[in-house]
């Protein structure tokens, strides 16, 4: 007990007594979670100001009189003539592995009652993105499990590919799929099933959202065993605009943390259009001037800012990097759109998803003519490069003759197989929701494809004879599988073993 | 043709005019806030003078006018008045001590008030413009109780 006492009277006798100094203001107006306030003449933009009952807010418009803030939290509390004060802080959040299997707010507050998020390090939520200096190209690959993006739009890890489509087009299940694919392989690589694998993490940003969609999402994930490896932000629909608008830049400073300590994250911004609309929500009560659909004139740096935050890192700055993943919605296919013309054209690639496809049967519906990786094969491993480097080109012919031989059936024996050919691709590249394929059995079925073992199995047998030679490598030829993770690559010998399983499951396979 | 003209051709009346208002009403009153100095103090003198005039004229948005140029004024008087707060009343020579430091500090035209307000519970709190120096028991209770 005495030692308790003393302790605490060393504490007191420590602590700062000297009259302190503040900068105030008061509140003049406040409503839509945004406050007008007269004096705070010492303010900095986006200083954090401290309003009584712990709620704080952050000086977005400086005026001449006034400063215009934006409140984090329940504002009902905040009257006319409220004393507020200056506290010289930034926004930040917590940041570290503490982090991973926990659903937090725009804050960093745990939302999941799984008690308190024990991490002391923390981050400003608004960073300037690393300079060219810290830098380094693309070339390690983020593998996704997606057959079609990792043989055609491949993603490498520092990149930013935007995913964009309509609604109910499966924008969410790509990301979530490549999040698992991504638990997976790091729980693989724990196991030392694989070498030299870098765990990639991931952080999962809902803005916008409906709470029940937030709720699956972590469902699947948890079921997936892929909550472990993950970090949830919501800002769901019910949130204020507030914390809708500032939730990414909260998720980008967690996913920074891991960059700057030489790791590598996954950050996907589900979605940026709503994101914007909360910005554009909180411009337009700020009475910031509005321009095209009602955008603040500076919605283009919005989320410039954001993405230029994703990167590679040289060894030199640690070796880490950050790779985004935002997600666009676009109406009724119209890519042209304000918002969705912008993010196209900050990030290093688009994964366009079609109404058209996805009713189709082609699941996941990308339209492989407009979706590009700017980054390209430098972030595949050599073995898919090797049995996907003409698959792009042979789908979109298969595309263009498609539409012509729909007005005959005569056509040259050429194209017959180029038409056959294409069919049985996009049958291949047709994969179920949360079900990623690790890399070895995608080299499998490529070089499958590629070598001509599918051309005499009807089309509409293609799927049936995929699942079962894919069972056939996972039970009996394991060491294949095995052998193409080693080498990541197609040499003489893994060639000569993929030829020659694949020959012994055709001799039994019965369409 | 101008951007009323049209508005009229095309809707039968004009625009509603509340912004602009307001704009103009705040750029008329600047004006006068800046005309209100002399040896950069505010010179009542001259205040009164242009209060005339704008009431004599009444030009357009004048009430608006003159309501943002009060505001104006008395933010700029806010600048220059202290309030010295404590949980009983100061006497005299603690009193001068204070107003003499502050002078020093601030300059020598300051507005100074003295209030007593027991929610301190003690020690002292002076308010100048938008800073305060708070040195009462209450915000160093308040102090002690975020720091444990």
């Amino acid at each position: 007990m005495n030692t308790i006492l003393q302790e605490l009277e060393e504490t007191i006798s420590r602590l700062k007594t000297d009259p302190n100094r503040a900068n105030v203001g008061t509140v003049r107006e406040c409503g839509d979670g945004v406050a007008k306030i007269e004096g705070l003449s010492d303010v900095m933009l986006n200083e954090m100001i401290e309003f009584p009952n712990g709620l704080y807010g952050i000086a977005l418009n400086l005026e001449e009189t006034e400063v215009g803030a934006i409140l984090l939290g329940d504002f009902a509390e905040v009257k006319e003539g409220t004393e507020v004060r200056t506290t010289g802080r930034l926004l930040s959040v917590p940041v570290g592995k503490e982090l991973l299997g926990r659903v937090v707010n725009a804050l960093g507050q745990p939302i999941d009652g799984k008690g308190p998020i024990k991490s002391e390090k923390t981050y400003p939520v608004e960073k300037i993105a690393p300079g060219i200096i810290k830098r380094k190209s693309v070339s390690v690959p983020v593998q996704t499990g997606i057959l079609p993006i990792d043989a055609m739009i491949p993603i490498g890890r520092g990149q930013r590919e935007l995913i964009i489509g309509d609604r109910a087009t499966g924008k969410t299940t790509i990301a979530i799929d490549t999040i698992i694919n991504q638990a997976r392989l790091n729980k693989a690589a724990e196991e030392g099933k694989i070498k030299n694998h870098t765990p990639l993490y991931c952080i999962y940003v809902g803005v916008g959202q409906k709470n029940m969609s937030i709720a699956r999402t972590v469902d699947i994930l948890e079921k997936a065993g892929a909550l472990p490896y993950t970090i949830v932000m919501s800002a769901p629909a019910s949130e204020s605009a507030t914390n809708q608008y500032l939730a990414p830049y909260a998720g980008a400073a967690m996913g920074e943390w891991f960059m700057d300590n030489g790791m590598d994250a996954l950050i996907v911004y589900d979605d940026l259009t709503k994101h914007a609309a909360a910005y554009r929500q909180v411009s337009l009560v700020l009475k910031r001037p509005s321009g095209r659909e009602a955008y603040p004139g500076d919605v283009f740096y919005l989320h410039s800012r954001l993405l230029e935050r994703a990167a590679r890192l040289s060894k030199e700055a640690g070796g880490g990097s950050l790779t985004a993943l935002p997600v666009i919605e676009t109406q009724a296919g119209d890519v042209s759109a304000y918002i969705p013309t912008n993010v196209i054209s900050i990030t290093d690639g688009q994964i366009f998803l079609e109404t058209d496809l996805f009713y189709q049967g082609v699941r996941p519906a990308i339209s492989v003519g407009i979706s590009v990786s700017r980054v390209g094969s430098a972030a595949q491993i050599k073995a898919i490069k090797q049995v996907a480097g003409s698959t792009k080109l042979d789908l979109a012919q298969f595309r263009d003759l498609q539409a012509f031989a729909q007005f005959g059936s005569d056509v040259d024996p050429g194209t017959r197989k180029k038409l056959d050919r294409g069919s049985r691709i996009v049958e291949l590249f047709k994969q179920g929701q949360y079900n990623p394929f690790p890399v070895a059995q995608e080299v499998a079925i490529l070089f499958a494809m590629q070598k001509g073992y599918f051309d005499d199995v009807p089309v509409a047998k293609v799927k049936d004879c995929q699942t079962k030679m894919l069972e056939y490598f996972t039970t009996r030829k394991d060491d294949v599988l095995a052998t193409i993770l080693d080498k990541l690559t197609i040499d003489k010998e893994v060639e000569e073993k993929l030829h020659s399983a694949i020959k012994d499951f055709k001799s039994f396979y019965k369409p | 043709m101008t951007i009323n003209e049209s508005a009229k051709k095309l809707h039968g009346r004009l625009p509603p005019k509340v912004m602009r208002t307001a704009k103009e009403a705040r750029k008329v009153s600047r004006q006068l806030f800046r005309q209100s100095f002399r040896d950069g103090k505010l010179d009542e003198e001259r205040i009164t003078q242009m209060v005339q005039t704008v009431l004599a004229n009444k030009s357009r948005h004048y009430v608006d006018v003159l309501q943002d140029y009060q505001r104006l004024l008395r933010l700029e008087q806010e600048k220059r008045h202290a309030v010295i707060e404590s949980a009983s009343p100061l006497n005299r020579s603690i009193g001068d001590q204070v107003v003499n430091n502050l002078k020093s500090r601030y300059g020598d035209d300051l507005n100074i008030e003295f209030r007593t307000n027991p929610e301190l519970l003690g020690g002292m709190r002076i308010k100048i413009g938008d800073d305060v120096w708070d040195g009462s028991v209450r915000s160093r209770l308040r102090q002690l109780q975020e720091q444990i």
